[in-house]
């Protein structure tokens, strides 16, 4: 069981599906990197690893809660604030909109 | 292929294009401007409307709060004296008459707890509220006085005249601008508006923590009989040792009316390091033998985390620039995980100065600087320098929470339990237990530095 999944469940999105708000900038870097801190730091596993060679990392955005920590663990990470009104919106048990 | 829709995007330069003197001329200038409806923002706006001032507050949630999770602590006496009895109208959910301190080892937890009934009367010493009707609370009260309040709006950028901010652009879905004669920065930790307006250094991750939460539901009556509370009452715990995997971090318990928080955070570089997952750290402290036992039959309704600055009196950036203010979070005030009051303050005091500056007609960093000088004089800072060095301690000694708990935790056991020795005996076999942990001219000379500090 997918313990951030889980936890996800309990959260409310403004999904945005014209623009991903935090990306990767050069995947050619990610498919030399080691350590894949992203992997394990994000608290709401927005990056997941890839079969695919050519691209390395999945970047799952819809589920991103804004912590806004991944730029700073790694230069090759680029975060915006979503658009206005979009992304993760807390609203502590109530039904989903 | 979105990579490429996401740079075409990428924040522009916008102060150094075009006419901006004449597009201005064409619209409505507000006095202020207030970007973020948090504490900081929402407090700075409601006290400028308050006076008369034209004020524009910008959030790019729709409702406030709505970015952030769970409840938090408020001081009350800091609090009362900025909104008088504002347990009369802000809701809060407990009034908390016990504090404690849990210093835990994987299977052992020493405690020091401090509760009074005289803390349960007014002016209160703490409450504990829901961020979002905190947030509410103080938007409503901006807007009362006549303050605009625009959600769904998402600063990108400030926009610069010279070096003068006059403005700041919105991104989509509104791609608007807006004009004032001050801004004031209240964008929280992140601030990337001061960051990409060239304002506000990148923070280092080392001076910022990641901290997730849970809120987890239960019953009211079942919190006071666990928390040992009168019904109305509650307790705030911070959690010491085990809870952060042998890193400098702290994590917490708050008490609210029919829920807990229970939240835990390292340094975003330890957790970069550690490779430790943020929400596997959160349940080692849910499964800890001692928290286990006060979760049973709880419900989790929330998960979340954000970031908080640790970066003390020496990570403030400069808060004051032509036209431009920085205040909260974005200003990194904040002391241990206190900042909600630090907020609040720091939004009253830009207003004095904004105030100021709109009767003297004069907008330059001199005018405004009395915002630097209310904050140097106030509490704020105050509490911020005398903190600095035990966050430079910790930086120094980075086992120090760890491994003194483990040791005093030790102690307590040895303490505890009955031997079949001479008392004189069990001192020096405690004694000696002790010091097999940490040799014990290293444990002098940490001492010596801890005192050092403490003493000031
Ligand atoms: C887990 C945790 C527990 C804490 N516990 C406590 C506690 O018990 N007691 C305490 O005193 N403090 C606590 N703090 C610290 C406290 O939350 C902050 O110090 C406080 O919220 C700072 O207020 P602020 O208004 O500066 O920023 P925030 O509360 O972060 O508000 C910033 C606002 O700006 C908005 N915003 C951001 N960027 C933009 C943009 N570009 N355009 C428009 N709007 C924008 C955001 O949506 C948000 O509404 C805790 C923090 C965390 C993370
Ligand atoms: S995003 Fe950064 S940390 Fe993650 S794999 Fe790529 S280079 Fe490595
Ligand atoms: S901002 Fe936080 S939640 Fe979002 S992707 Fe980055 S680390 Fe994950």
């Amino acid at each position: 069981m997918n313990k951030i999944d889980d936890r996800l469940k309990f959260l409310h999105y403004q999904i945005d599906e014209d623009w991903q708000h935090v990306i990767v900038i050069d995947e050619a870097i990610c498919q030399n990197c080691h350590n894949k801190q992203c992997l394990t730091f994000c608290p709401s596993g927005v990056f997941r690893e890839n079969k695919e060679k050519k691209q390395p990392l999945l970047i799952l955005y819809k589920q991103c809660i804004e912590c806004g920590g991944c730029r700073l663990i790694c230069n090759n990470i680029d975060f915006s604030y979503p658009k206005g009104g979009y992304g993760v919106l807390f609203m502590e048990g109530e039904e989903q909109l | 292929m979105l990579t490429d829709w996401y740079k075409a995007k990428k924040p522009r330069k916008i102060g150094k294009q075009g006419n901006l003197h004449n597009e201005s001329s064409n619209v409505k200038k507000y006095d202020v401007i207030v970007v973020g409806a948090g504490p900081a923002g929402a407090s700075a706006a409601y006290f400028m409307a308050k006076e008369g001032l034209d004020v524009l507050l910008l959030e790019r949630g729709p409702f406030p709060g709505s970015k952030s999770c769970g409840g938090t602590s408020l001081i009350a006496e800091h609090t009362h004296k900025l909104f008088p009895n504002f347990w009369e109208e802000c809701h809060c959910e407990r009034i908390v008459i016990q504090q404690g301190y849990w210093f835990m080892t994987e299977d052992s937890l020493l405690s020091s707890s401090f509760q009074s009934m005289k803390l349960a009367a007014a002016p209160y010493n703490h409450f504990t509220v829901k961020r979002r009707s905190l947030y509410q609370w103080l938007v409503d009260k901006a807007k009362a006085v006549g303050a605009f309040v625009y959600f769904n709006h998402h600063v990108a950028e400030v926009i610069f005249d010279g070096t003068q901010a006059i403005g700041v652009e919105v991104s989509l879905p509104q791609k608007s601008r807006f004009f004032a004669n001050v801004i004031i920065l209240a964008d929280g930790a992140n601030s990337l508006v001061g960051e990409r307006s060239g304002l506000i250094p990148r923070v280092s991750p080392e001076n910022l923590a990641l901290y997730v939460k849970e809120t987890i539901a239960l019953p009211a009556q079942v919190i006071e009989e666990r928390f040992n509370l009168s019904p109305g009452y509650g307790s705030l715990i911070g959690l010491i040792g085990y809870p952060t995997a042998g890193f400098n971090g702290t994590g917490s318990i708050h008490t609210f009316k029919d829920s807990i928080n229970i939240n835990v955070g390292l340094a975003i570089s330890d957790f970069a390091i550690s490779g430790i997952r943020p929400h596997e750290l959160l349940d080692r402290v849910k499964m800890h033998p001692f928290i286990q036992t006060l979760l049973i039959g709880g419900k989790t309704i929330e998960y979340g985390g954000s970031v908080i600055p640790e970066g003390g009196y020496h990570a403030i950036p400069k808060l004051v620039h032509p036209g431009l203010l920085v205040i909260g979070d974005a200003a990194s005030l904040v002391n241990g995980t206190h900042g909600i009051n630090l907020a609040m303050w720091s939004g009253f005091f830009a207003s004095r100065a904004v105030y100021e500056s709109k009767k003297n007609r004069d907008f330059s960093v001199k005018k405004l600087s009395l915002y630097r000088t209310l904050l140097d004089e106030s509490f704020v800072m105050q509490d911020l320098k005398a903190n600095a060095k035990i966050a430079s301690l910790q930086r120094e000694l980075p086992y120090l929470f760890d491994l003194y708990t483990k040791i005093a935790n030790d102690t307590a056991y040895h303490v505890a339990k009955v031997y079949s020795m001479p008392k004189k005996a069990k001192r020096k076999f405690i004694f000696k237990k002790i010091t097999s942990i940490q040799p014990i001219l290293k444990m002098a000379s940490d001492i010596w530095k801890i005192l050092k500090v403490v003493k000031g």
